[in-house]
């Protein structure tokens, strides 16, 4: 995992420093860039396996940074924001960002976001492709739809199906409510979509173990929700 | 009043003349006509007189008729003498007839005199009002009444003073007349007043004295009935007029504190936003040094997450009171938002007991209402449970539906909140009586939860605990259980 580059593309030195300081043990190098021009380019010579992408830059709107980068490269992108708007961290999640932390964070949490969207990175085409799935006590197969834990089965509904098969395909990663409704009805809008959070609550009752503690589906509030693959 | 006087004094004339000349054509044709046809004849003019120039003159009129008539159209025909009964019985119904038809005729013709003055009267109070209702400039109004005052009862000057919060002087508002200034009216209401040269009439507006309006004249004012109805009308326009003069002062002060928070609201958003960098910096240093085995640095850490909570607090207390927070009311599920609430919260809780009651055989709760919004009330309600109850007792959340709203009940085992502070826990920066002033933020967290809960058609209501502790209750709307039926499997 030492093989991985990080780039940060942030005009606060002081943010610059602590983003390098959570990641001196998990990667081998750490690159910076102070403005989005910069950050494009070094992208661009560089290639890293992830990019720490600042919303407050001087030059350059960071979701059109986000957009620009992800037009060429497939590396995550995680997007740092003092901003607490729901909507802002949503469109950034349509428009190619991987994952949002809210600033200010701790080392921890914000290492193990990295690592998680590092892991993410590497595993997803593998993930998708063996069948029937792991997901922690559940063995899911998505082929003949089944679902078990141990020797029981569960039941799920034809979209329950869908749900859980977008979330366990992009596990780690944070969908936001439109990816997974584009995911599960196809690029259609309309009354279905409200119903989206009644069926994830449907689901939890069903594979998780607590559904008010859920280890699988977590909710990002006012955003989506991410599926966690239990290790 | 000379006009009148005047009139009086010409309709006595006509009418005597016209007295005259009827007393001269009918004795002229005395053989053919009766006394009654002179009676009439004479009442005729006795009624046209008093009419015209009022009860003496007709009263006048009758005396001379009685005298004519005993004298041209009686025998013996020239003297003043009755030979018959009969005649006297005449002449006597003649005089009571003309005398009580005079009277019935004044008494009616002042009451239609008064009645016109009257609407006289109402129209000028009327367009008065009117103007001190509506007029752009409320001061020009007043200025408008000193003067009608003025002349309408003479004097030479009218003032009207303004008694102004507890200024102890009072102060000139409007004033119509020649000459020096008055001297203010040294005390308001109740005061007998010893010069005779003015009048103080107390200006009230629902009982409360608002000045005093002052009329001067160079020699002793009097006042007539007429007069002084008119000035106590006059006075209580005077008295609107002085209530709209400070309303209007109090309405651009309003305006101008609304200003000065909306620049504050403004400061406070784009303080609290810069802010939030160096705090990351601060936060995140500190907790590398924590690394290192300094617990000073974690105090740090911790106090760094204290001001960022209380930054944003204020952020958002700043946006409630602009308008500014947007509430996205949609399809929730109320686990899911219970759920997100235990999970920011475990933190905190650390190893604490929090449990949950929510009918898992029963279909899911849903309801219509800001998600975000209602994690951060349910969240404040956790964080106040846990902080001021004893950490060996659960805290507890139950899930229940209660006619069209969806409760959400936060419970814990702690003090309570005493009778008298329960009005006050949902008003900013409130702190329990007794609790230490490191034990939370700002104190902001209840009442903008409340807030939030109202800003989504939600409710959040305190209780007593059986058993001692509290409770509080976050209502939301619930979705119809026949909405859900659509919801396509």
């Amino acid at each position: 995992m030492l093989a991985d580059t990080i780039l940060v593309i942030d005009d606060e030195p002081q943010i610059r420093r602590v983003v390098k300081n959570a990641l001196v043990n998990e990667v081998s190098s750490v690159l910076e860039a102070g403005d989005g021009a910069q950050g494009l380019a070094m992208a661009n010579a560089e290639r890293p396996t992830l990019v720490v992408l600042d919303l407050g830059l001087p030059d350059m709107a960071g979701i059109d940074v986000c957009r620009s980068l992800r037009s060429w490269s497939a590396a995550p992108i995680v997007v740092l924001s003092a901003r607490h708007s729901d909507q802002e961290k949503a469109s950034l999640l349509d428009s190619g960002a991987d994952d949002y932390i809210t600033k200010p964070f701790s080392n921890l949490e914000f290492a193990a976001r990295i690592r998680a969207n590092l892991r993410r990175a590497q595993a997803s085409q593998i993930a998708a492709s063996v069948q029937p799935m792991q997901i922690g006590s559940l063995v899911a197969d998505f082929t003949a739809r089944v679902l078990r834990r141990g020797s029981e089965t569960i039941h799920l509904t034809p979209i329950e199906w869908e749900l859980l098969r977008t979330f366990a395909t992009q596990a780690g990663r944070t969908l936001t409510h439109q990816q997974i409704f584009n995911a599960v009805w196809g690029r259609a809008f309309g009354d279905p979509q409200q119903y989206l959070r009644v069926h994830v609550a449907n689901l939890r009752r069903k594979i998780e173990t607590d559904p008010v503690r859920p280890q699988l589906i977590v909710t990002e509030p006012g955003v989506g929700y991410r599926f966690e693959l239990p290790r | 009043m000379p006009q009148v006087a005047e009139r009086r004094w010409t309709s006595a004339l006509v009418w005597t003349a016209l007295f005259l000349f009827a007393t001269y054509i009918m004795a002229g044709v005395q053989g053919e006509i009766t006394e009654a046809h002179v009676a009439l004849v004479y009442l005729l003019v006795i009624l046209g007189g008093s009419s015209g120039g009022g009860r003496a003159l007709g009263f006048t009129l009758a005396a001379l008729a009685f005298v004519a008539i005993d004298f041209y159209f009686q025998p013996p025909y020239g003297r003043f003498e009755i030979s018959k009964r009969p005649d006297w019985l005449v002449l006597i119904a003649f005089m009571a007839t003309a005398l009580v038809a005079t009277q019935l005729l004044a008494r009616a013709n002042e009451k239609a005199r008064e009645a016109s003055r009257r609407a006289e009267e109402i129209d000028r109070l009327a367009a008065l009002g009117a103007e001190t209702l509506s007029t752009g400039s409320a001061s020009h109004a007043l200025t408008a009444i000193a003067t009608v005052v003025r002349d309408t009862i003479g004097t030479d000057a009218c003032e009207i003073w303004v008694r102004d919060g507890d200024m102890k002087k009072p102060e000139l508002a409007a004033r119509a007349g020649e000459g020096p200034v008055g001297t203010p009216p040294e005390a308001f209401a109740g005061v007998e007043n010893p010069d005779p040269r003015t009048i103080l009439v107390p200006l009230e507006v629902h009982a409360r004295s608002v000045g005093m309006l002052s009329l001067r004249h160079h020699e002793a004012i009097a006042l007539d009935a007429g007069a002084r109805r008119f000035l106590s009308a006059l006075a209580y326009y005077a008295a609107l007029g002085l209530e709209r003069v400070r309303l209007v002062a109090e309405a651009e002060r309003a305006e101008a504190l609304r200003e000065a928070d909306r620049l504050k609201d403004a400061l406070l958003a784009s303080v609290s936003h810069d802010l939030r960098t160096p705090l990351t910096t601060i936060k995140a240093l500190a907790h590398d040094i924590a690394g290192d085995g300094d617990e000073r640095a974690a105090t740090i850490e911790q106090q760094a997450d204290r001001l960022n909570r209380m930054v944003a607090d204020l952020l958002d207390l700043s946006r409630l009171n602009a308008g500014e927070l947007p509430v996205r009311a949609e399809l929730n599920a109320a686990e899911d938002v219970v759920g997100a609430a235990i999970q920011q919260v475990s933190g905190a809780f650390g190893g604490r007991e929090l449990r949950t009651s929510i009918a898992w055989s029963e279909p899911v709760l849903v309801g219509r209402f800001d998600f975000v919004h209602a994690l951060r009330i349910l969240v404040n309600l956790l964080e106040n449970a846990h902080k001021y109850s004893p950490r060996t007792q659960p805290v507890d959340i139950e899930l229940s539906r209660a006619g069209n709203m969806i409760e959400i009940s936060v419970a814990d085992r702690g003090p309570g909140v005493p009778a008298a502070e329960r009005e006050r826990i949902f008003e900013p920066f409130y702190r329990p009586e007794r609790s230490t002033p490191d034990a939370g933020s700002a104190g902001l967290g209840l009442s903008i939860a409340l807030r939030l809960a109202m800003a989504q058609g939600g409710t959040l209501t305190y209780q007593d605990r059986e058993g001692g502790g509290s409770v509080f209750r976050l209502g939301l709307p619930a979705v119809a259980d026949a909405a859900m039926d659509a919801l396509a499997g």
